[in-house]
């Protein structure tokens, strides 16, 4: 009996302690939400209730229709797509090779290739600015595609070989006898097998293109090309005291989209970056 | 046979363009400029100059280099420990076995993970950091203490900047060491029960080795993203024209700020080449004790 309320309070206990970390970790994010639903003057004022008094959707229209939010958002979806394409075309052939034959330097390479990525991509900054510069590519999507699709190869290749690794060779020799070619064979056999990694490396290169705003702040020079994450950190760094509730509703409705990716992937997330384990 | 021997490599041809241009090229171009006296009163007429600038950066105190590192490392051992200790903590405790709301708790402490990393360092400066917007300091204000300028000095500026760095970081962890711990065979505890083990005795002799194959590399990787973390220091107190008056510098932070806001190139990018030298080093290290652990 002792016992027994001793567990129970210890759970009562727990439980406290649980409510709590939860609200500490949503506070920063609940105070946005409330931010971008009241209306002017609000967020001077000393009320901090977490639901607002007033609601409003002004801040949502405003970013929505008088900032160029929509256009943000188209070039981020084509900044994502062509680095996908990129990333994805040089990956999948390099870990393909990597991973079905074995030819003389195969294994130094991808030991280079890590150590390579080692190399923290901020650093690179200037050089690209060389590069995008001498090669007519400044203020243009192509060039930033580039950049995107080089960063995120090197955990392409390794991730998608991880995964090539697991396909039984016995179903691609079927295929072989069948008369399929190289390209039709890894068309229609290897890539519906090795789905589940594809899209996960897809996400992860969503998310980096998604989350970039240096290189896009600095490389696109006008703000009809920028990504959705340039455009919110424009709008953060000219005058934020005034354009703070219009930046939590932009961030609000930029978040949505990689919330829920993530929480409908959240499973693959773990093992998908330590099996990876090459990016950082 | 040419034809058998050059296939692999046409396969990789195009990644290895691509890796060509965009990563070892900026590094050998990094490499170069390291060596020349490339700044803001040498901007087309620069000349090399040797090991001038690895001398000043190593040997010479107020280059600033060395207190970056100090800092640096300090950022990166503080934010683990707390980071492993906590991520412990709370996985242990999300795994308790009668607790009914784990799935709530779980779902709801790995939103900070999903958020884009920028957008949470942007609503922490303004919404809780901020001395008019931020909630920390409306709190304070409405208990009755002054307002305190969370970013103004450095001392205050790391403990901000390291607070922030555990949000976001830490889910990663928990529901690392989470999934680990849910792979333990419960039949190890209730054997130590039968011995008499008591709750910690049974934490630090079976769960903490149990743990170990997995939670070491990715506490390892997530050493080296903390190492190089950039993004929090940077914008909270570095933003151009909203310098906050902290000087905090990590040596990403340091190079940075020796780019592009004092024009020391060569500096800069030696400082870039002993980082390289400095993570590969240290990734071989533990590449070994992985694999011997």
């Amino acid at each position: 009996m002792k016992r027994r309320t001793k567990e129970r309070l210890g759970y009562a206990a727990l439980n406290m302690g649980f409510l709590l970390l939860c609200l500490i970790t949503l506070v920063p994010i609940l105070y946005a939400v409330n931010v971008s639903f009241s209306g002017e003057g609000v967020t001077l004022s000393g009320d901090f209730s977490l639901i607002p008094s007033d609601p409003t959707l002004e801040n949502y229209r405003t970013i929505l229709f008088d900032e160029p939010f929509l256009l943000w958002l188209k070039n981020s979806l084509l900044l994502s797509a062509g680095t996908m394409a990129v990333a994805m075309l040089c990956g999948i052939t390099a870990a393909y090779a990597c991973s079905r034959w074995r030819f003389p330097g195969r294994r130094a390479m991808l030991r280079v290739l890590l150590v390579l990525n080692a190399f923290p991509q901020v650093l690179s900054l200037f050089a690209y600015y060389r590069i995008l510069r001498l090669s007519g590519l400044l203020n243009s999507h192509a060039g930033l595609i580039l950049i995107y699709a080089g960063s995120m190869c090197v955990f392409a290749i390794w991730n998608m070989k991880g995964y090539f690794d697991t396909i039984p060779i016995e179903i691609e020799e079927a295929s072989k006898i069948d008369g399929a070619n190289d390209a039709q064979m890894i068309w229609k056999i290897v890539l519906p097998l090795a789905k589940p990694a594809i899209i996960v490396t897809c996400i992860m290169v969503l998310i980096t293109v998604w989350n970039e705003y240096l290189f896009a702040t600095t490389f696109l020079l006008e703000s009809e090309y920028y990504s959705l994450a340039a455009g919110l950190y424009q709008l953060q760094s000219n005058d934020y005291t005034r354009s703070w509730p219009l930046f939590t509703a932009a961030s609000i409705l930029a978040s949505i989209p990689l919330l829920l990716i993530f929480f409908k992937i959240q499973k693959y997330m773990v093992s998908g970056l330590t099996a990876g384990g090459v990016k950082g | 046979m040419f034809r058998r021997r050059a296939k692999p490599w046409c396969y990789c041809a195009p990644a290895l363009i691509l890796i060509l241009i965009i990563i070892v090229f900026p590094i050998a171009y990094t490499g170069y400029i390291s060596l020349t006296n490339m700044n803001l009163y040498h901007w087309q007429a620069y000349e090399v100059i040797g090991l001038d600038n690895y001398a000043r950066a190593l040997f010479k105190l107020d280059s600033g280099f060395m207190s970056a590192l100090g800092t640096t490392l300090l950022w990166t051992v503080l934010n683990m420990v707390i980071q492993l200790v906590f991520g412990f903590l709370i996985a242990l405790g999300l795994n308790a076995p009668k607790l009914k709301l784990r799935r709530l708790y779980k779902t709801l402490l790995m939103v900070p993970w999903a958020m884009p990393a920028y957008i949470s360092i942007l609503l922490w400066r303004v919404g809780m950091f901020n001395t008019e917007l931020g909630l920390l300091n409306k709190w304070l204000t409405a208990l009755g203490f002054e307002k305190i300028d969370f970013l103004a000095s450095n001392g205050i500026a790391f403990v901000s900047c390291i607070a922030l760095n555990l949000w976001m970081a830490l889910p990663f962890m928990i529901s690392t060491i989470d999934g680990a711990l849910q792979s333990i065979d419960r039949s190890l505890y209730e054997s130590a029960q039968l011995d008499g083990a008591g709750f910690w005795t049974q934490a630090w002799k079976i769960t903490i080795p149990s743990i170990r194959p997995v939670v070491a590399p990715a506490a390892v990787m997530t050493t080296f993203i903390t190492f190089k973390q950039f993004d929090i220091i940077y914008l909270l107190t570095q933003q151009r024209g909203y310098m906050t008056g902290a000087t905090l510098n990590t040596v990403i932070t340091y190079v940075h700020q020796n780019a592009f806001a004092s024009n020391n190139y060569g500096l800069s990018s030696a400082v870039s080449m002993l980082l390289f030298v400095i993570i590969i080093i240290f990734s071989f290290l533990t590449n070994r004790s992985l694999r011997e652990g």
